[in-house]
Formats: structure tokens, sequence, C-alpha cells
């Protein structure tokens, strides 16, 4: 019988404490976790609940003691709506860029690790696709789907997973060749079990830290898709909105709207960009002693 | 304080903070550099060589690393006082040193000429021009051929013989009182080896230097060390003058480390490793040397056994250059219409000098690389015809086990996955239970702990990696094995160990092996017979004792000439 008992721990139990140890990273995860708790109480109506509730006697009314940001045109809590703008920009964030990094990590793999004719294929696609200017693709696919959070999502997946596929074929090209893997083609191991079983664990770090990098972009391009009028429908709170709405409002001397909305916006994107740092050194093989 | 000293150095003591707790790197050591002498300082990986000379250096990364006791007295100035600007104007002045990697010490992006006269002008205040004519000096000094030209060179387009060269000459631009230099010839072969060390012992005739020369390998210094120091954990075990460590050693680790290494003039089947010599703990074990140098080659299986593998006119033909419209216009011929045969239970060596083909060759062999043309048939069948599904069988019999056991691991994996894919991919072992069974008794067989099975490779050292790797090449009971190297990239001490584990799994399983080496010490130890290649060809076969006795192409003699005799020379008789 074989013990299992002088359990061994993995690079990524490593990474994960290197983590902890570094305080920005677990203040930066702290308040990231915040926003996800604020979001989910207030979809599940436990805060802010009186985000929809219009009183047009208390249009545009300052910050005070009972509406700590004040109101916006149709009387309407504006920190309320700020928090509930978390939840469409934490999804647009998480699907946008769960679907970029899927498509990035997929093609990559497949142009990095087969090369030849199926690289030229997978090159063609994402440097014609990049030739485009990324605004204009994401604008031109909302127009054609109309807006709403699944086309944002869609719109935001779909044109940003370019570098990301660019970073994981130079990875995979570069891992195709290590012993280990000529190993594991001595070994008899067929193509998929080389690709999943033996590349992807290892380019892994480069996939999360994606993953985290495309989440800040994809709420930044909700946000810009907003002001510009494409992106939620009308009435969902959204910090673009919000922003896009200012354009109008700063004329008038009322700047809480969009103090609120680049303050919710602020802390989660620093928060983000922050721990993608400290992700990004705790991840980095490199930095281990052998 | 003795003005023959160079560098003294009291009681240094180093720790690195890790996060298993702290590491006593080097425990209170005291040794002298003499004046324009060399001092070997031997020891295997982490005994605390390197991080000694990087002390004087004043070079440990702190944190993780910290200087906490002693002194290194340099012309009558204790170094670990300096100021951090003091310490740069005597780095590379007046002390500097040569790392074992010629590609990464060199800038890649500025030519060598620059890299050089960079120096002058930094450290002695040259103008562009007398900088530029003093590097031209230096590269005709350290013997690149043809310096007008070379100068202009970037580092790449250099070999790696040449690219130390460059380093030397870097080193020495300043006239430096102390050469360091880190294991500079570890990772060159040995013709190249030879070479580098004959150009550090005429460069410090020339300018009176004192040269710390750190190795792993004791044979490599006995012709250039005046004084050797041993260390062992951190600790300096012995230390004397090289004649008297080389004839009566008196630390058992000492004597161990001068036994291990393969030698050209003796025949044991087995070599003596240092835990021959020693206790764990460090106390003597009687062990007589005599036993295995009488011991001769005592092979149960006769060179009358079937060829289990023949290789027919194998061509590898790399393209080079392409024409525009895809059409290649020259070729790189890494294997050149090569023919073998080897026989069943016996061992092959492959040996010559780096790029001479013999890995592109022993890949072909498992088709890894496809060959551009020729016939490998392995028991009868030509296997470059086979179609994956078959060749994915045939995989089962032939396995490899790589050159470096950091690269061949997979990171992410532990030690019983990787032992266990093997057996999955091949449908061996009823259930998880019974293949992690199986793999228990494969870390048994190499000499490990089975219950490190769920451990990752980064937990263990390089020699437990060869070791793991040399098990799983074994999980799929394969008949034939090759060897790429797999000695090359451990300290004598360790690859003697292996060397040993491989003989007796080859008595003990009936396995047949190709061992492809640099080295021909290690590849005469090993082998039955010996393929000696040169440009991608076959350029001598004999067996393993002919090829040494009556050694008949120029390249095989060069090679013979090259290797190391473990012995100061005015002490061979």
């Amino acid at each position: 019988m074989v013990s299992i008992a002088n359990k061994g721990r993995s690079l990524w139990a490593d990474a994960v404490l290197r983590l902890r140890r570094d305080p920005l990273a677990m203040v930066c995860f702290t308040i990231i976790a915040l926003y996800l708790l604020m979001s989910l109480l207030c979809a599940t109506g436990v805060i802010f609940t009186d985000y929809n509730v219009t009183d047009n006697a208390q249009a545009y009314q300052p910050p005070s003691a009972e509406h700590w940001m004040g109101t916006d045109l149709f009387g309407r809590d504006v920190m309320a709506r700020a928090a509930h703008g978390t939840i469409t920009s934490l999804i647009v964030g998480f699907f946008g860029a769960a679907l970029a990094v899927a498509i990035g990590t997929i093609l990559g793999a497949l142009a990095g690790y087969f090369g030849g004719k199926i690289d030229d294929l997978i090159v063609w696609l994402y440097t014609t696709v990049d030739t485009i200017p990324y605004i204009l693709l994401v604008v031109a696919f909302s127009f054609v789907m109309g807006p709403g959070l699944n086309t944002l999502c869609l719109a935001i997946g779909l044109t940003s997973w370019i570098r990301f596929c660019r970073v994981i074929r130079s990875e995979f090209m570069k891992h195709r060749e290590r012993e280990y893997v000529q190993g594991a083609t001595a070994l008899g191991a067929g193509h998929l079990r080389r690709i999943f079983i033996h590349i992807l664990p290892n380019t892994f770090h480069l996939v999360l830290i994606n993953f985290s990098l495309g989440f800040v972009t994809a709420i930044k391009s909700e946000v810009i898709l907003s002001y510009l009028g494409m992106g939620v429908a009308p009435g969902t709170p959204s910090w673009g909105m919000m922003i896009s709405d200012a354009k109008l409002e700063l004329f008038r001397e009322v700047w809480w709207g969009l103090a609120a909305a680049t303050l919710f916006m602020f802390f989660l994107v620093l928060a983000f960009t922050l721990f993608n740092d400290a992700l990004r050194d705790a991840l980095d093989p490199k930095l281990k002693n052998r | 304080m003795s003005s023959s000293s160079i560098i003294q150095v009291r009681d240094l003591a180093v720790e690195f903070r890790t996060d298993e707790g702290t590491v006593n790197a080097v425990k209170k050591i005291s040794f002298d550099i003499p004046r324009g002498k060399t001092v070997g300082l031997v020891g295997e990986s982490g005994s605390g060589k390197s991080v000694t000379s990087l002390a004087v250096m004043r070079l440990i990364p702190n944190p993780p690393g910290r200087v906490t006791n002693g002194q290194i007295i340099y012309n009558g100035k204790d170094l670990l006082k300096q100021t951090e600007s003091e310490m740069r104007s005597i780095r590379g002045a007046n002390i500097s040193m040569i790392f074992q990697e010629p590609m990464t010490s060199l800038n890649p992006v500025f030519t060598v000429g620059d890299q050089i006269s960079e120096t002058l002008m930094l450290h002695q205040k040259m103008s562009k021009q007398a900088a530029w004519d003093k590097a031209l000096d230096l590269l005709t000094q350290v013997g690149i051929p043809n310096p007008k030209e070379r100068i202009k060179s970037y580092p790449h387009e250099m070999s790696g013989g040449q690219r130390q060269r460059v380093m030397i000459a870097m080193a020495i631009a300043c006239e430096p009182d102390v050469l360091i230099a880190d294991e500079p010839t570890t990772a060159l072969d040995v013709t190249i080896q030879k070479q580098i060390l004959d150009l550090l012992a005429d460069l410090q005739k020339k300018y009176q230097m004192s040269i710390l020369f750190i190795t792993h390998d004791l044979g490599v210094i006995a012709d250039i060390a005046d004084e050797v120091v041993v260390m062992y954990r951190g600790d300096i075990v012995e230390k004397g003058d090289t004649a008297t460590i080389f004839t009566k050693p008196q630390h058992p680790y000492t004597k161990g480390l001068l036994a291990c290494r393969p030698s050209l003039d003796r025949n044991p089947r087995r070599l003596p490793v240092v835990s021959d010599f020693m206790t764990p703990d460090g106390k003597e074990k009687s062990f007589n040397v005599e036993i295995l140098k009488q011991q001769k080659q005592t092979r149960a299986v006769s060179d009358n056994q079937p060829v289990l593998l023949q290789i027919e006119n194998v061509k590898k033909h790399f393209p080079l250059q392409k024409g525009f419209f895809g059409g290649v216009k020259s070729w790189v011929k890494a294997v050149d219409d090569v023919s073998l045969n080897v026989r069943k239970g016996r061992t092959l060596g492959l040996v010559g000098e780096s790029g001479c083909g013999k890995t592109t060759l022993g890949r072909t062999i498992l088709r890894l690389v496809e060959p551009t043309s020729g016939k490998i048939i392995y028991n009868g069948t030509d296997i470059t015809t086979l179609d994956r599904e078959s060749m994915r069988a045939m995989r089962r019999k032939m396995q490899i086990i790589f050159q470096d056991p950091y690269a061949s691991l997979n990171p992410r994996m532990t030690v019983g996955a990787a032992l266990m894919e093997p057996m999955i991919i091949h449908g061996l072992g009823a259930n998880r239970q019974e293949r992690l069974e199986m793999a228990g008794q494969l870390m048994k067989k190499v000499g490990l702990d089975n219950n490190m099975l769920n451990r990752y490779p980064h937990e263990f050292s390089g020699g437990q990696r060869q070791r793991i790797c040399i098990a799983r090449a074994l999980a799929v009971k394969p008949e034939f094995i090759i060897c790429d190297e797999s000695v090359s990239a451990l300290d004598v001490s360790i690859q003697a160990q292996i060397l040993n584990l491989l003989l007796d799994l080859q008595d003990e399983m009936g396995l047949t092996y190709v061992f492809i080496s640099h080295d021909l010490a290690v590849v005469k130890f090993i082998s039955d017979e010996v393929a000696v290649m040169y440009n991608g060809k076959v350029v001598e076969m004999n067996d393993a004792v002919g090829i040494y006795e009556n050694p008949q192409h120029e390249y095989t003699k060069k090679l013979l000439s090259a290797i190391p005799k473990g012995m100061p020379k005015h002490l061979l008789t």
C-alpha cells in the first residue's frame, strides 16, 4: 500500500501562499470581494432597494444626509444607482473576459501547438480582425444585435481575444519544444493529451492573468459603449450611462452623478489592476528558485 | 597580515531566508587566495561554493541572502565594509568574474567589441578608439581566430567556446588581481574545455593574476590549480596543495569525489560513489578502492546477441534557407547517412561534440524527429513506415531519458501522476490503485522513497529528478532506452550514482541502451561499443576498449587527449 501522507506542494499552492503573504494583494482582493458582495446584495434586493424610485420633486438634489451622493434628474438616489451599476459592470467584465480568454486560449493553443497551415490560418484571422479599429467593431456589433447586456458581453468577448491569442500562441510554441513535452511524445501521448494535460496547465497562469486583464478592459469598454449610447438598455443602472448623463448635467453644476460613477469605477479598476500585478508576481515561476 | 595572500576570507557565514526557514549556505569558512596562484574551490551543487564567490564580489542577492559574519580582506581592506560605490570600482577592475553560461552573460544586442571596450572606457577612462584597439588586442590574446573581423560579431554568431573566450577577454580587460571563474567550462565540450583551461593557465602566468576556480569536478582543476579547497554542505572539509589533495586525500568526501569520476584506464563495472566512503552525517566508512580497480567487465551479455536495432543510411536534413516561393535553397545535414547496429542487451555509446548530430540521431530513432530518408529497423520492423497508432504501440518498447532533469518533467504534475501517465496511455494496470502500486515499486527500483509520489518535481534535487525520469521511462517496461546526455547536467558525484543505476537496471531487466554523450570517459565506462560522430557522420566505430587503445580517426584522438586525467600532470607516470 502506498502512503498518501507525504503530500507535496504544487506550484499553484506556492503561488496562493505567496499571494496571501502580499498585503497589497490581500487588500485588493478584499475590495474586489466587497464589490462582489455589494452587487449580490443589490441583486437580491437587500440593500439600495430604492434605486428605481423616481420622485420629480427631488430632482438634482446635492449630496445630503438622506442622499449621500445626491439625486439625478428623476430624483433617484445616485449612490443606489452607482451600486447597482456594479452588477452590470461585473457581469460584462466576467462574461466578456471569459469569452475573450476562451477564444484566445483555444485558438492560440491550436496555432502554437500545431504550427504550419493551422498557425497561418489563425494568424491570418487575428491580423485581419486586428486591422479593424476595436471600437468600430464593437459599435458595429451593438448596432447589428441591438443594445443590451448580452450584446455587450458578446461584442466585447468577440473583439478583445486577439492579444490573449498572441500570448498563448507564443507560449505554446515555446513549450511545444520543451523536453517534458517531447518526453510525453516518447511515452506515446497523443496531441490532445499533450495540449490539455501537459502544456495548458503550464500556461494556465497566463490564462489567469489574461482573464484578470480582460476583466478590467471589459469594464472600461462597457463604460465607453454606454457613454456612446450603445450600452445597456435605457433605465438599467450603469456607470457608463451615468457618465453619459453627466455630459448635460455638468452645465447645471450637477457634478455628483459623474463623481459617484467615477469613484465606484476607480476603486474596482484600481483594485483589479494592482491584484493583477500581484498575481503575475505570485504565478511567475521564474521568480521561484529551482 | 601576510602579504602573500591577495584575498583572505575569515569566518565567512552566509544565510538565505526561504519559505521553509533559514538556510545556512556558508558556515564560517576561512581560506586564502595566494597572490599569483590558482585556488580550486570544489564541491557539489548546493555546497556553498558559488555563494562564497558571490560574497567576495558582494553580489549576494539581498533579500533573501545575507552575510552574517566574517571578513573578506583584499589589499588590507575588508570588502564587506566597503560602500556600494567603492565596490563598483573594485568589481571588474580589481576582481572580475566569469560565469558558466557564456551566452546569457553577454548582451545579445551589442557586438563583442562594444562590450569589451565599454568595460575599458568605464574603468580605465580610455577614449573610444583606444578602448577598441585594446579590445582587439585582448581578443587576439584569448585566441579568437581572425579577431579583426570577429570583433564586430554579435554573441550569437560565435560558438560556445568562443563566447567563453570573449567573457575571459572582458574579465581580464582591466588586468585584475583576482579572477573568479565560476564553473567556466561546465557548459562546454571536453575538447573546448581543455582549450579554455590552457588559456586560463597562460593568462595567469602572463598577468600574474590569482584565480579562484569553482567547479564540481575535481578532475578538471588537476592541472591548473595550485591549491584546492573542498566544500561540503557549506563547510570546508579539506584544503591543501593540489598534489597532496590528489595523492593523500584525508576527508572521505574528497576521496569519494576523486574516485567517482570514470577514468579511461580503469575498467570497473561499477563506479565508486561518495556514499561508499562516507555516511550521510560525514563519518568515514571503510571502503577498499582496490576492489573496484581490480574488478573487470563481467558482462553476462556476449557480443553475439541478435541485432535489436538496425539503422540503415539514415539522413536528417533541416532546411536552412528558404527561397521566396518556399523552395529550399540550402540544408543543414544534421545526420548524414548513418548506419549502425545495436545488439540486444548491450550498450552502444554515441560520442561527439555539440552540433555533431548525435542528439538528432537519437530523436530520429524514436521518430520524435522524422528522418529525411533511410530505414530504422527495430526487431525486424521498419518503424519509419508505421502509422500513428502502430507507432504509439511501438513507443512502449522504446524510451528516452533526456539531459536536463529540470526540463524533462512537467512542473505541474506530481511525480506519481508523471509515472502513472504512461501506464494510462498504454493501458497498463487495471485501476488507479494498481497503477499507484506499480509507481511505488518503480520509485523503489530507482532508489527513491515510494511515499514521495505526491510531491512535485521542484521539490527534488537534480539527481533525484533524473531518477524519476528513469522511473518514468521504465514505467512502460521498455526493451530499449536512449540516454541522451542523461548524466551531463549532473555533478560528477551524482553522475556516478546514476551511471551505476543504469547499469544495475540493464543487468536486472536486460535493457538495451544507446548512450549519447560528449564525454568519452563516461561513454567508455558504460558502453560495449562506441561510435564516434563528427559533422553528422559516424567516423569511427569499435568496441569500447578498442576505441581507447587504438583510435583511428583524428577526431577520436583529439577527444581522447582532451579528457581531464583527473590527476596533476607531474604526478602521472
